[in-house]
């Protein structure tokens, strides 16, 4: 009997193919679409693809979906796979890397980061600091800085004296000028992040907790 | 074997010159052989304020370009014996003429005669800068109490630290009491904590200063001025005494003026 190459298991999200990962890739194509067009369904169905260990490109993923979606019945929600290439790891590495930075930033100087970035030290006026990630200043931050660089809306910035003259968060931008009342009052160790409004807000760095939760990685305490 | 010391600011007019000749005529004063060396091709003034323009006859570019010996481009101060030199900048041509490798061998060889060797930058970060800097072994940054001045100092030592030398020391020049009791200026505080190096020391302000450089005198010989004897502490701190930091208030007030003083607070 010919092997399945296509198993279909039914989950409390909605169905799920787990699609064999060792035949060839045409063959497979075939019975995923013998098998859809089955029918069987009378509604609307979430479906999600296991690719288990087999690598697809998004071409590959993109047509998967369309031959599942074509059946009418089934929305593909999620497409998971065991296995990413190299330079997708790579990329997730960098993102997740936290670097430090000891000494001071001066000005004119620009220091870059992939992911988080710890500076042990001051950023002068005119100094520059720029990361993918969240960015924390130990000292006194009193010139530029942008977090989250390539969108990452998420990023924060947290400076245990903040008094900078820009603050760049994603594709947001603040000047820091005299209006603002609550950073004119507050220097010290304030948090700034992008809010339900899309735009920077400023809080005592004791609300970190709860605007920012999932940046915690570590549990307890006790 | 002696010692470079470049003497630098970034910014124009906190008194790069002034500090360069009143160190080096005290740091002879205190018994060094000194070379005071002008990278500011093009716009040379050390000469003037030593009084030495009429002595010139050749230049920085001519040692380098090899129409003459260095010797023969060294001028003599004769005010203090057989101690203080000057190797003059040339007035002709621009910074472009002298690269960073010419100058690093220009004072390897001028290291070999003199225990210090004192480079007077020319203000800006660009080719003159370089030049001046390629030979040191370490780095004097003078500023004046105004935000400019310590913004341009800033960016000056952050260059400094990518260079291989040692880290950068602060004068601070210009220093008036006056302002720097009031609010809203810099004191000598704010400035050290907003660059963090190490203070090498301060100078007040003095018209003297100006006057004795107009009359070709360093300051630094008339014993008793309080910007001389700021320039003579800085001295004998580059020569490794530890010298305390002078106050900036004057002391020779006579009772009169302390009850008027205290009235007036």
């Amino acid at each position: 009997m010919k092997k399945q190459l296509v198993h279909i298991k039914g989950t409390k999200e909605g169905l799920v193919l787990r699609l064999d990962d060792c035949c060839a890739y045409a063959d497979l194509l075939e019975e995923l679409e013998n098998r859809v067009s089955e029918g069987g369904l009378d509604n609307r169905v979430d479906v999600q693809l296991d690719l288990g260990f087999r690598f697809l490109t998004k071409e590959q993923k993109n047509d998967l979906v369309q031959v599942v979606e074509k059946s009418g019945n089934m929305h593909v929600s999620s497409v998971f796979s065991e296995v990413i290439s190299v330079n997708e790891s790579n990329e997730m590495v960098l993102a997740s890397k936290r670097d430090t930075y000891i000494g001071i930033v001066r000005s004119g100087q620009i220091v870059q980061a992939t992911g988080d970035i710890v500076i042990v030290g001051d950023v002068n006026p005119n100094g520059r600091v720029e990361a993918g990630g969240s960015i924390y200043v130990l000292g006194k931050l009193k010139g530029q800085v942008h977090a989250g660089f390539e969108g990452n809306k998420d990023a924060i910035i947290v400076a245990s004296h903040f008094e900078p003259t820009h603050v760049f968060i994603a594709d947001q931008i603040d000047i820091m000028s005299n209006e603002k009342t609550f950073i004119s009052q507050h220097v010290d160790q304030i948090i700034a992040y992008i809010d339900q409004n899309g735009v920077i807000a400023y809080e005592r760095l004791q609300e970190a907790k709860n605007l920012r939760p999932s940046l915690n990685t570590i549990q307890g305490g006790s | 074997m002696g010692e470079a010391i470049v003497i630098t600011s970034g910014k124009g007019g906190v008194g790069k010159t002034t500090t360069t000749a009143n160190l080096g005529t005290a740091l002879a004063l205190q018994g060094k052989k000194v070379c005071l060396v002008d990278t500011d091709i093009g716009l040379r003034n050390l000469d003037v304020v030593l009084g030495l323009e009429n002595r010139i006859i050749y230049d920085l570019v001519d040692v380098i370009e090899g129409r003459c010996k260095v010797h023969q481009a060294i001028v003599r101060d004769k005010r203090v014996d057989e101690k203080l030199f000057l190797l003059p900048a040339a007035q002709t041509t621009d910074k472009n003429a002298v690269n960073p490798e010419q100058m690093k061998s220009l004072v390897e060889e001028l290291k070999r005669e003199y225990d210090y060797v004192l480079i007077d930058c020319p203000a800006g970060i660009e080719q003159g800068y370089r030049n001046a800097v390629a030979g040191a072994d370490r780095a004097i940054v003078v500023t004046t109490p105004e935000i400019s001045a310590v913004r341009d100092a800033d960016r000056i030592i952050g260059l400094l630290e990518q260079e291989d030398i040692e880290p950068p020391r602060l004068i601070i020049n210009r220093i008036r009491k006056k302002l720097m009791n009031k609010e809203d200026n810099l004191d000598i505080n704010d400035i050290t904590t907003h660059l963090s190096i190490d203070l090498l020391g301060i100078i007040i302000e003095s018209d003297d200063v100006i006057s004795a450089s107009n009359k070709g005198e360093p300051i630094v010989m008339d014993p008793n001025n309080k910007a001389a004897l700021g320039y003579r502490n800085v001295a004998r701190r580059i020569l490794g005494e530890s010298v305390p930091l002078m106050s900036i208030d004057d002391d020779q007030k006579g009772v009169f003026a302390k009850i008027k003083s205290l009235f007036s607070r």
